[in-house]
């Protein structure tokens, strides 16, 4: 894997800049961007994440915390992941656990991505691969 | 198994990991991981936990295989060096360590690149260390780890001895006992415990819980202290007079911790409380610690779970010297030896003999034995049995590791004779076959490990009787590295003969064009003495599983003399609620009737002890003789039962009668006798009408006549015969509704339960019903530990044999492969497909045959360890010898069969142009 250059953290200028930024971190690999998906809806721990992963694909996608871990190690190399200080919320903290939340350049790079596949799909679509969404 | 020794495993998994990842995360993966097991535990049960473990180990190996190599990608990438495999003159600048990383990496990338022969290599080794590793954390906890008291290994038994009646393992009465604590020289202090069930009523529904009843010091002697409260004090075992209808003096408790926590809540004001003993007063003045427990051996037939202990007072100086029942530990003296102590407590038991005519005659001798090896003797065998079948599985292993790294070295001949021809080191190919062999054992280390775990857990679960300290039984530091020194022992083993054999690769032969390794003569004759040790010694271990087959068939088609099934047993003790014979003998009856009308009973009686449930009343049994010369006592058992106890246990009567209920009621004099009994007694002649001498309920013998002969029952073991019987009426025993209750019904014995509990509470509800169990159970406990042998030895026996085979397979599909060409020529020349079948076959049924041969000889010789376990077949039963060594022939054909019909089908011309 190509480890990008560490870019810090600097003030978003244009969206385009952004996009640019974000792509030399294309693609994520399957495991990181479930990681992404599951941060997307906000901060969570290590545990969470597991099961919010196998819950969101009914059971399609079930990681060991080994994989979910070392994902995270990379993930939080590259600054798409920090660690947070702050507890999410006073009730459903857990003293012993660490919370890992989305940073502003890993939520670009999740929606690159995210944008990266979707093109995919729709060409799946266009070739009859898969049926057009219903009209609304 | 628990979480968090799951947990503690996978810790010792996550080492793999670079630091790096396992400082910052190696803890939550941990947690991760424990939360992931109980889900997957509480979700999918057991087999869900076995998954779900398999699942993490495997993402274990995969993520530390694909981090490492990360890891020293990122450090080519630096030093912009790359190569598929190491140039030794740039290695030989490197850091030795680093060097040694390149080698590991590099077999890493070959293991990975043969993933079946690295499957089949690391489950072997795997099977082979698991299999050590969860036998010796057995041997550890059992045989190897000291007692949990004070300096354990200076606690001792004192045990009597009747060496003219041939009786071992013999209690002390209360006053022998206080000879010896008084005049020892040799030991430190002497105790004395009995076991017994007691009645706990009052608080609540009222139970029936073990006692255990202790001189004041026995605590002291062990090394224990409580841990609440105080110890008992020499006052608290004072015999105190009562005259008749004073209130008793208050017995001395100590608590053990489970009724402590379960009945009194934990609460540590229960100290000073006076609690009600089945109508005695009893004073609580302590609790024992929680890990406190009775370790005796199981010839003392004390239960294993106190749950309370009372300080025994009982009138130690004018006690009867022929009622004994106290088992006895002491602690030597310091400076004392086991030897000087036998000395002296024999010079003491030479002192009882001159002093007692009956222990003169008796021929009374006292012996010391370390209480460990006593506690241990019954299992020691077996266990040393198991450790030795489990390391001729790792030998097996091992062996077929070894040539699954032949077979491969040669096909990597190539690669290796190229680093030799550019400069590679003869020490440097050593070290890379070296390093190969550690990896693919610490793979199988750490899966055995695993496997370990389980079969803990496997032999926890099935709570093999007998195996005394089984809670502690787990896999350990002392474990872990007992598995690791395992796994180097192999890797040395199976390891060494490739790695001479790349010391010194036929550079010039091999780099020809062909590039086809010549089979050397040499590899050969290895190859082949290791497929016949391997069936060997799988062939021991089968006949080993065989016999123990036989036996555990014969145990179970034993004719015991008695009819278990449908049969239900429980005790009511009664306590001092009837002090009067009068009382018990009308709660006996109406209990009795009450039970007699429950539905589906068919029968009801009582009867002490239980057959098959470890107990025996040892008594003494004499002709005319005897009154004149006492040595003419001889040894039975004596059993004491109730009206309609041999119709209620379907016990045939083979002569005379059995009790009529006029002998009951007036308790005369009349015996019923088994066979045996007769037989000794009365050689060639009835036995109904005789008189024998007996002493029972009497101070001296007295005469009985023999009213009924019955047929022989199995009561000390389903094993063998045992000794005679003599069977009391209960009035005449005077133990009328202190025995243990049997009852017979036409349904389910379980089912009555209920009904038994109601008739109970209807007459006497102060009085619990304990130790409900079907007759069934104890014959059922009385086999569990050759059902449990076996298991473990057909457990072995199978994974050797499965391991044999695969080795088998491996050597003739290799020797196929290698002879393809040979096999083309042959058929160019005319041979038929079932000729070249018949020769493959038939080599591996000439290895086969050699290695059967030599088992069954390594059988002979070895099986003698069975012999005192086996029932029924002897330890060379040719039988079974022969169905074995059968049975494994057709295997080893089976395994011949899939390279045979490969080499059948090979095609001439293809084989040939190969070549």
């Amino acid at each position: 894997m190509i480890k990008p250059r560490k870019t810090g953290r600097r003030p978003a200028d244009t969206e385009a800049d952004a996009m640019e930024r974000a792509a030399a971190y294309l693609p994520l690999g399957p495991v990181a961007f479930e990681v992404m998906l599951s941060l997307a809806g906000g901060a969570q721990h290590g545990y969470a994440i597991l099961r919010d992963i196998e819950a969101r694909t009914g059971g399609e996608v079930s990681l060991h915390a080994g994989t979910l871990y070392r994902a995270l190690f990379r993930l939080v190399e590259q600054e798409l992941v920090e660690e947070l200080e702050e507890r999410p919320s006073a009730e459903a903290d857990d003293a012993r656990r660490r919370y890992y939340g989305m940073t502003a350049l890993g939520r670009q790079v999740a929606a690159a991505e995210a944008k990266r596949l979707a093109n995919r799909v729709a060409t799946a679509r266009d070739r009859k691969l898969l049926r057009q969404p219903r009209s609304v | 198994m628990s979480a968090p020794v799951l947990a503690r495993l996978y810790r010792a998994l996550l080492r793999g990991y670079p630091r790096t990842l396992r400082d910052r995360y190696g803890e939550e993966m941990a947690r991760v991981f424990e939360a992931g097991a109980k889900d997957a535990r509480l979700r999918g049960g057991l087999a869900g936990l076995l998954w779900f473990c398999a699942g993490a180990l495997g993402d274990v190996v995969r993520g530390v295989i694909s981090e490492r190599l990360r890891a020293s990608a990122a450090g080519l990438r630096e030093r912009q060096v790359g190569e598929e495999w190491p140039v030794e003159t740039s290695i030989e600048r490197m850091h030795p360590l680093e060097g040694l990383w390149r080698d590991v990496r590099h077999g890493v990338r070959s293991l990975r690149r043969s993933p079946a022969f690295t499957v089949a290599a690391v489950l072997t080794m795997g099977l082979g260390i698991g299999a050590n590793a969860a036998i010796f954390s057995v041997v550890r906890a059992v045989l190897l780890r000291p007692l949990p008291y004070e300096d354990a290994d200076r606690l001792v038994m004192l045990w009597g001895e009747m060496t003219q009646r041939n009786v071992s393992n013999f209690p002390w009465s209360p006053p022998d006992y206080l000879d010896f604590r008084d005049q020892t020289t040799q030991l430190e202090d002497v105790a004395a415990v009995i076991t017994f069930a007691q009645p706990l009523t009052g608080d609540g529904e009222p139970v029936q819980v073990q006692a255990g009843g202790v001189t004041t010091n026995f605590l002291s002697v062990l090394g224990v202290r409580p841990a609440l409260g105080r110890d008992f004090v020499t006052a608290d075992g004072e015999f105190v007079e009562q005259p008749a209808g004073a209130p008793a003096a208050n017995a001395m408790v100590i608590l053990s911790d489970v009724l402590w926590r379960t009945r009194y809540g934990g609460d540590p004001s229960v100290i000073g409380r006076v609690i009600d003993m089945g109508g005695n007063p009893g004073e609580i003045v302590g609790v024992a610690p929680p890990d406190f427990a009775l370790h005796m051996p199981a010839v003392a037939g004390l239960a294993s779970t106190v749950d309370l202990w009372t300080a025994l007072r009982l009138d130690f100086v004018n006690a009867n010297r022929n009622n004994v029942f106290l088992r006895v530990v002491a602690r030597l003296a310091p400076g004392a030896t086991l030897a000087s102590a036998q000395q002296d407590v024999s010079r003491i038991a030479a002192d009882l003999r001159a002093r007692f005519v009956i222990k003169e005659t008796s021929g009374l001798q006292a012996r010391l034995v370390p209480l460990h090896a006593d506690l241990v003797a019954p299992v020691r065998p077996v266990l040393l049995a198991l450790m030795g079948a489990v390391v001729l599985v790792l030998l097996i292993a091992c062996a077929n590791v070894a040539n699954l790294l032949l077979i491969r070295s040669v096909e990597r001949e190539r690669e290796l004779a190229v680093r030799r021809a550019l400069g590679g080191s003869r020490s440097r190919l050593v070290r890379q076959t070296l390093v190969d062999s550690a990896l693919l054992s610490a793979a199988g280390g750490a899966l055995g490990l695993f496997l370990a775990s389980l079969g803990v857990s496997a032999v926890r679960f099935l709570r093999p009787a007998q195996l005394p300290r089984i809670t502690e039984i787990e896999l350990d530091g002392t474990v872990l590295a007992f598995t690791a020194g395992a796994a180097i022992f192999s890797a040395a083993l199976f390891g060494l003969v490739p790695a001479l054999r790349a010391s010194r690769p036929a550079v010039t032969q091999v780099l020809r064009a062909s590039g086809r390794a010549p089979g050397l003569a040499l590899n050969r004759v290895f190859r082949d003495t290791v497929i016949i040790a391997e069936v060997a010694l799988s062939l021991v271990l089968m006949i080993g599983a065989g016999l123990m087959m036989r036996t555990f068939s014969a145990l179970q088609r034993v004719d015991h003399g008695f009819d278990a099934a449908g049969v239900l047993t429980f005790n009511v003790s009664l306590g001092n609620r009837f002090p009067s014979p009068e009382a018990r003998r009308a709660f006996r009856d109406g209990f009795e009737s009450r039970l007699r009308a429950l539905p589906q009973v068919t029968a009801v009686a009582s009867g002490l002890p239980v057959p098959l449930d470890g107990t025996l009343f040892h008594g003494r049994w004499g002709l005319a003789e005897a009154l004149t010369n006492p040595q003419a006592f001889r040894q039975a058992n004596y059993r004491v039962v109730s009206d309609g106890y041999f119709e209620a246990l379907g016990i045939t009567l083979v002569e005379g009668r059995v009790f009529t209920r006029a002998e009951i009621q007036d308790s005369m004099p009349v015996v019923v006798v088994d066979e045996l009994m007769a037989a000794s007694a009365f050689p060639g002649r009835s036995a109904v009408g005789e008189r024998i001498l007996v002493r029972i309920s009497t101070p001296e013998p007295v005469w009985v006549e023999i009213v009924g002969v019955v047929k022989r029952q199995r009561h000390e073991s389903p094993a063998e015969p045992g000794r005679e019987n003599i069977f009391f009426t209960d009035r005449y025993a005077g133990l009328e509704g202190n025995l243990t209750w049997f009852v017979r019904t036409a349904g389910d014995p379980l089912g009555l339960v209920a009904g038994v509990r109601q008739a109970l509470a209807a007459i006497e509800p102060t009085l619990p019903v304990s130790d409900v169990r079907p007759l069934a159970s104890f014959v059922a406990q009385a086999i569990a530990p050759a059902r449990f042998t076996l298991t473990l030895v057909a457990t072995f026996a199978v994974i050797a044999l499965v391991l044999a085979v695969v080795g088998l397979y491996g050597v003739l599909a290799y020797a196929v492969k290698q002879r393809t060409a040979e096999i083309g020529v042959r058929m160019a020349f005319g041979a038929r497909a079932s000729t070249i079948l018949r020769l493959v076959v038939g080599q591996g049924l000439l290895l086969s045959g050699i290695g059967t041969v030599v088992g069954m000889l390594g059988a002979l010789a070895l099986t003698r360890v069975l012999a005192s376990m086996l029932v029924g077949v002897s330890a060379t039963d040719t039988r079974t010898y022969v169905a074995i060594a059968a049975l494994f022939l057709v295997v080893a054909t089976a395994a011949s069969l899939v390279p045979a019909l490969r080499a059948a089908r090979v095609q001439p011309m293809r084989a040939l142009r190969e070549e």
